[in-house]
């Protein structure tokens, strides 16, 4: 045998095996190659600390505030906890989505049912509650069921960073970004035209979580549900938290009905959370229907602004708050 | 102490340093009542409090004293005279002196339709956890009437079984209802806080109407403490009597929980601290405890907002540490009070 033909040989025979090698990682019936892809992981920074996932989970199982975030971002969800709150800021086809999907947790997070969540058959897991709430799960359970990450709220106008983290965790980033996007843009154009009628006012807000029962109000600052959207056209909050405590008692505060004068008497103008139907939640309605109300400057000058979809925690929500904003300060080009 | 003796005891009553006492109440009651309206989250001097009564100019304070803290003071008023009457009534009726007017069923029937109309929507605004909470007491309180209406025994104990019945029953659904339970928590805990927008019209001339109707009957009421067969022979109808004085301790009650919440304890001790001052006579009792009740329900609730630098306590709170105290002694003392 010649030293040619035994090169040739062995150079057909790597070909052979190359070839081979190609068509098994290219091959759909190859199920060892597909897992290769599948079974790739990441390790992600979470609340509850590094934790290995899925490069690209499939299946995704999300509750708390990740349950609007999550179906916005088009992630492939197998299960959700209820968010009812979020409802009526759904837009249809999130709306569908939502009621579709099976619903492995209740409002509360001591609602999480882990026998759904196992039947799921979940590869990933996205809690998005806050930290305090955290120990009323079992999250050693879930994490038997599947890698667990914990991203939830702190300060409310956090819901930007917690929304993408929460959407790069299931491997949905694309359909968040262009959603993003969109809020930019509406947000860029509005602060344009409302830029000369906002510059001068000192915005004050009454949010809707105050306790009529008790003789309370909201009175929400920068950075809190009510104001945050607003603030990106350029709506000033002024003031802060007389006593600062963590997450959002850091914004907002609940002083007695009787302060009311104190606390929004040197506002230009004062903006109040309405429900999405544009009705007056309780809170509210019991502080406008007060003489001291009607005693404020802002109020008697006609700049009482009712806002809603404040709590907006996704871009797409917030989108429909930039257009209830824009409606509400209209009177504001006309003086 | 004997029928003979209690009845002399009534009999020797004297108008004059009654009347003393009852024109000392009420002056303690408007110094409290001036002093309620300057005391909140924004002091108002107390100048500027009889200014805004006398003289309205439209300012934060005055508005805050006419609109606000007036309306709170005088439900303190109406729910302290209401409760301390209905609990002089049920001890007398009951001849318990650890009896009050919650006793009857009546605040577990308004909690517990206040549960039912959270569950169904209905009950979330004022006016209606208001409607829903005399619906309930009145029912309640029917119930235990058909049940009891033979013997004072008898209607405390149905008073007790139902009290148990809707209690377990409305807790089962605020356990399975957050949103019930939502609702529920704030007028569970009896206050006086932000009801000044509240309807509160029809509730207060109830109360009124209901005071007015005990003092009338206050000349059968000393014959009924005598016992039944006295009162018979005395010529007072006792079931007659028995049944308007149940009809006024559910009014009373179930109007007062209504407006305010649950709030113990004024009904059970007040009735303690003026019956000696009384003299075994059911008409200076009433009028005592009509005085009495509101001077200690507006007490409390400015403590209700002194106490805490954050916020208001609920009143219902403040009532349960002053009355705990003299549960414990009437309990201690049991056996050795006349009624």
């Amino acid at each position: 045998m010649s030293v040619r033909r035994s090169s040739g040989l062995i150079g057909a025979l790597a070909l052979a095996l190359a070839l081979t090698g190609c068509g098994s990682s290219g091959n759909a019936a190859d199920p060892a190659g597909r897992a290769g892809a599948e079974n790739r992981t990441r390790v992600f920074a979470a609340d509850n600390g590094k934790i290995t996932i899925p490069a690209a989970p499939k299946r995704v199982v999300a509750t708390g505030y990740a349950v609007p975030a999550l179906i916005e971002a088009g992630a492939p969800l197998v299960g959700i906890s209820t968010w009812k709150r979020g409802e009526p800021m759904m837009g249809k086809e999130a709306l569908a989505a939502y009621n579709k999907l099976p619903k492995v947790a209740g409002e509360q997070a001591t609602e999480t049912n882990y026998e759904a969540v196992a039947a799921a058959e979940p590869d990933l897991i996205v809690i998005g509650v806050p930290a305090p709430v955290l120990g009323d799960i079992d999250v050693k359970r879930l994490e038997s069921i599947a890698p667990v990450v914990a991203i939830g709220p702190t300060v409310p106008s956090a819901w930007r960073d917690l929304s993408r983290r929460q959407a790069d965790a299931a491997g949905a980033l694309k359909q968040f970004d262009t959603v993003q996007a969109a809020y930019e843009a509406k947000a860029a154009e509005l602060a344009k035209k409302y830029k000369d009628a906002l510059a001068p006012l000192k915005f004050g807000h009454v949010g809707s979580y105050g306790e009529a029962a008790k003789g309370t109000f909201q009175r929400e600052f920068s950075g809190s549900w009510g104001t945050n959207v607003a603030e990106n056209i350029g709506a000033s909050y002024y003031g802060q938290v007389k006593k600062p405590g963590p997450g959002s008692k850091g914004v907002s505060e609940y002083p007695s009905l009787e302060e009311l004068p104190a606390s929004l008497g040197a506002a230009d103008a004062v903006t109040y959370s309405v429900k999405a139907d544009g009705s007056l939640p309780e809170s509210v309605k019991y502080v406008m229907e007060s003489e001291l109300w009607k005693n404020l400057p802002a109020v008697k000058a006609g700049k009482a602004f009712p806002i809603r979809h404040t709590e907006a925690a996704t871009y797409g929500q917030a989108v429909q708050t930039l257009e209830a904003i824009d409606t509400a300060f209209a009177p504001l080009l006309k003086q | 102490m004997t029928p003979a003796g209690r009845a002399s005891r009534a009999g020797s009553v004297r108008p004059a340093p009654q009347a003393a006492l009852l024109a000392g109440g009420l002056l303690l009651l408007a110094v409290v009542a001036v002093l309620s309206t300057g005391v909140g989250a924004r002091p108002v001097p107390p100048a500027e409090v009889v200014r805004a009564l006398v003289d309205f100019q439209g300012t934060d304070d005055h508005v805050i004293v006419r609109n606000v803290r007036a309306p709170r003071a005088l439900l303190a008023v109406a729910v302290g005279a209401a409760l301390a009457v209905a609990g002089a009534l049920i001890q007398t009726l009951a001849r318990n002196p650890l009896a009050e007017p919650g006793i009857l069923g009546v605040t577990a029937g308004a909690g517990f339709a206040v549960t039912v109309g959270s569950a169904l929507g209905l009950a979330a605004g004022q006016a209606g956890q208001l409607g829903f909470a005399i619906a309930g007491s009145v029912c309640a309180a029917l119930l235990v009437a058909a049940i009891g209406r033979t013997s004072p025994l008898r209607l405390v104990l149905a008073g007790v079984a139902l009290t148990a019945v809707l209690s377990g029953v409305a807790l089962g659904m605020r356990l399975m209802l957050p949103d019930v339970f939502d609702v529920y928590r704030f007028w569970s805990v009896g206050s006086l806080a932000a009801r000044e927008q509240a309807p509160l019209a029809l509730p207060l001339a109830a109360i009124g109407a209901c005071l007015l109707g005990a003092l009338l009957l206050s000349r059968s009421l000393d014959a009924l403490t005598l016992g039944e067969s006295v009162a018979h022979t005395l010529g007072a109808g006792v079931t007659r009597v028995r049944t308007a004085t149940l009809v006024l301790i559910t009014v009373l009650t179930g109007a007062a929980t209504a407006v305010a919440g649950p709030i113990l304890f004024i009904g059970l001790v007040v009735p303690h601290l003026v019956r000696r001052a009384a003299a075994g006579s059911a008409l200076w009792l009433l009028l005592h405890a009509m005085v009495l009740g509101p001077v200690l329900l507006l007490l409390a609730d400015i403590g209700s907002r002194v106490l805490l630098p954050t916020g208001e306590v609920p009143v219902a709170i403040v009532t349960a540490f002053l009355g705990g105290p003299v549960l414990i002694r009437s309990v201690r003392r049991h056996g050795e009070g006349s009624l």
